[in-house]
C-alpha cells in the first residue's frame, strides 16, 4: 500500500510489540548511516558490515529499552557505534581509515551538489589527504560531524563519549587541522 | 573565526563528495536472525490460560476468597486458580542449567555485564553454587540472570529441582509486563512486602511459571515445577525466589538482597 510514510515512532512502537516487519523498515531506514558510522569506527567495510548487522540485532534485543518519543538515531548509533569498537578492540588494531573521493567525472554520476563544486578538486583532495593524517581521534570527530553529519548528541553517541565532551573534541581537531591547512598552504 | 568557519564549509563540501563503500542491504541479512515468535494462541499454555479463565469465573461465583482472588485481577502480576494444572515436561537429563531450561551458564561478573539492571544477591545465602543468563530469544527481551544455591543449612533439597533455592531476576514494567501463574487449588497466594518492596507469596502445591513479555508473548518460562515462591517487584525488576522455604526463610533471603 502507498502513502503516506510511517513515523519512526510509530514503527518503534510497533517493533516493541514484536513486529517484526516495523523493525526491519527501521533497519532499511538506517542501514546507510549505521554502516557508514561503522566504517568510520572500524576503517573496514567488512567489520563495519557485521557490526552494523550485529548492531541492529543487538537494538532488536535491547527494543524494551527504548524510551517512547526518543530520538532513534542516537539511541540505534550508540548500540552500532559499540559494536564497531569492540570489533577494533579485539582485533586489537584499527585498520587505518582511508577516505577517498568520489569519482566525479563518471559518466551518468551525480552531479555534484553546489557546495561540492565550490571547493576546486585539488583543494579537496589536498584537505582530504590532511583529513586522512590526523589521528584516529581527530579524524573520527570530523568525519562524524562534517561527513556523515551527525549531530552533537548522535556524534557522542558514535564515539560513546559525553555530548559535552565532543565540542572540545571537535574544536581541538579543527584547529590541529587547520594549522596543517596552514602549513601546507605556507610551505 | 571566519577561516575556521571557512574550513568547516570545505570540510561539509569535502564531506558531500566523498566515495563510501556500498551499504550491505542489512534488512535482509537480519530478518532470519530476529525471532519471529510465534502467536501466543499456538502457545501449549494457551489452553491452561483458557481453563484458568473458565476456573476463575467458577471461583469468582463460589468462592468465599473471591474477594481476593478479584484483587489479583487489578494487580499487574495477574494469578488465575485451576482446578487442574497441566503436567509439565519431565525434567530431561544433563546439566542443571540444561535440565531446567536456565540459560547459559555464567559468573557474577559475567550475569552482572549481561543485564541492564543492578544484579541482586542474597547474603543470607552465600555466593550461588551456578548462575546462569537466559538471553533474548529464549529469554525476556532484556535476559533473565538464575542464581542457583544447592545444600544450603536448614533449607531441604528440592524434589522438584534438585537444589534448595532457585532465585531468577528479570526486568518487567508495571503497565505493559506482568507475571503470571497458574496455581492448584490447594495454593494459597498472600500480597506481602518485602523491605518497602510489594510482593506475593505464593506457598502450596507447585505450580507452574509462565509470564507475558513486553512484546505481549506467553512466555514459557521453565519446564520445572516450582515450589514456594517469594515474588518481588524492586523496582522494575522481578525477583522471584523459589524453594522449600518456609515463609520467614523466604522473607530471610529477599530481605539480605
Amino acid at each position: 500500500m502507498e502513502g503516506r510514510p510511517t513515523d519512526d515512532g510509530e514503527l518503534f512502537a510497533r517493533a516493541q510489540r514484536g513486529d517484526t516487519a516495523a523493525y526491519e523498515e527501521i533497519v532499511q531506514r538506517y542501514q546507510q548511516v549505521a554502516f557508514r558510522t561503522a566504517y568510520v569506527i572500524t576503517g573496514s567495510a567488512a567489520d563495519a558490515e557485521d557490526a552494523a548487522q550485529d548492531g541492529f540485532v543487538k537494538a532488536y534485543r535491547a527494543l524494551a529499552s527504548f524510551r517512547p518519543g526518543a530520538e532513534p538515531r542516537p539511541w540505534l548509533l550508540r548500540i552500532v557505534a559499540n559494536e564497531a569498537r569492540n570489533r577494533v578492540r579485539s582485533a586489537g588494531r584499527r585498520h587505518h581509515l582511508e577516505l577517498r573521493l568520489a569519482d566525479v567525472s563518471r559518466p551518468g554520476g551525480a552531479a555534484p551538489s553546489p557546495e561540492a563544486a565550490a571547493v576546486a578538486a585539488d583543494d579537496r583532495r589536498r584537505l582530504l589527504r590532511l583529513v586522512n593524517a590526523l589521528s584516529d581521534e581527530d579524524r573520527l570527530v570530523i568525519a562524524s560531524r562534517y561527513f556523515l553529519e551527525l549531530s552533537g548528541e548522535e556524534t557522542a553517541a558514535a564515539l560513546g563519549i559525553p555530548e559535552g565532551t565532543v565540542k572540545s573534541r571537535l574544536s581541538r581537531a579543527l584547529a590541529r587541522l587547520r594549522t596543517s591547512v596552514e602549513g601546507v598552504a605556507g610551505g | 573565526m571566519a577561516e575556521l568557519e571557512a574550513l568547516e564549509r570545505d570540510l561539509r563540501a569535502l564531506g558531500a563528495g566523498l566515495a563510501w563503500p556500498a551499504t550491505p542491504y542489512l534488512r535482509a541479512a537480519i530478518r532470519p536472525r530476529i525471532v519471529v515468535r510465534r502467536p501466543w494462541f499456538e502457545s501449549r499454555w494457551a489452553m491452561a490460560a483458557a481453563v484458568a479463565v473458565v476456573a476463575l469465573a467458577a471461583l469468582l461465583a463460589y468462592s468465599p476468597s473471591r474477594d481476593a482472588i478479584a484483587n489479583w485481577l487489578n494487580l499487574h502480576l495477574r494469578l488465575q486458580q485451576v482446578p487442574v494444572l497441566p503436567s509439565p515436561s519431565p525434567l530431561p537429563p544433563g546439566p542443571l542449567g540444561e535440565r531446567l531450561g536456565l540459560g547459559d551458564r555464567s559468573t557474577v561478573p559475567g550475569a552482572r555485564a549481561a543485564v541492564t539492571w543492578k544484579l541482586l544477591l542474597p547474603s543470607s545465602l552465600g555466593e550461588p553454587d551456578e548462575i546462569y543468563v537466559q538471553r533474548p530469544p529464549s529469554g525476556p527481551p532484556e535476559g533473565e540472570v538464575t542464581l542457583v544455591y544447592g545444600i544450603r543449612p536448614g533449607i531441604p533439597t528440592s524434589g522438584e529441582t534438585g537444589v534448595a533455592v532457585l532465585i531468577t531476576e528479570a526486568r518487567g514494567r508495571v503497565n505493559s509486563e506482568f507475571f503470571g501463574k497458574i496455581t492448584g487449588p490447594g495454593t494459597t497466594i498472600e500480597e506481602v512486602s518485602v523491605s518497602g518492596h510489594p510482593g506475593y507469596w505464593i506457598a502450596g502445591t507447585p505450580h507452574v511459571f509462565f509470564f507475558i513479555d513486553s512484546g505481549g508473548n506467553v512466555r514459557n518460562e521453565t519446564l520445572r515445577l516450582a515450589t514456594n515462591t517469594l515474588l518481588i517487584d524492586e523496582g522494575g525488576v522481578i525477583v522471584r525466589i523459589e524453594g522449600d522455604l518456609t515463609k520467614e526463610q523466604a522473607f530471610q533471603v529477599a530481605q539480605s538482597l
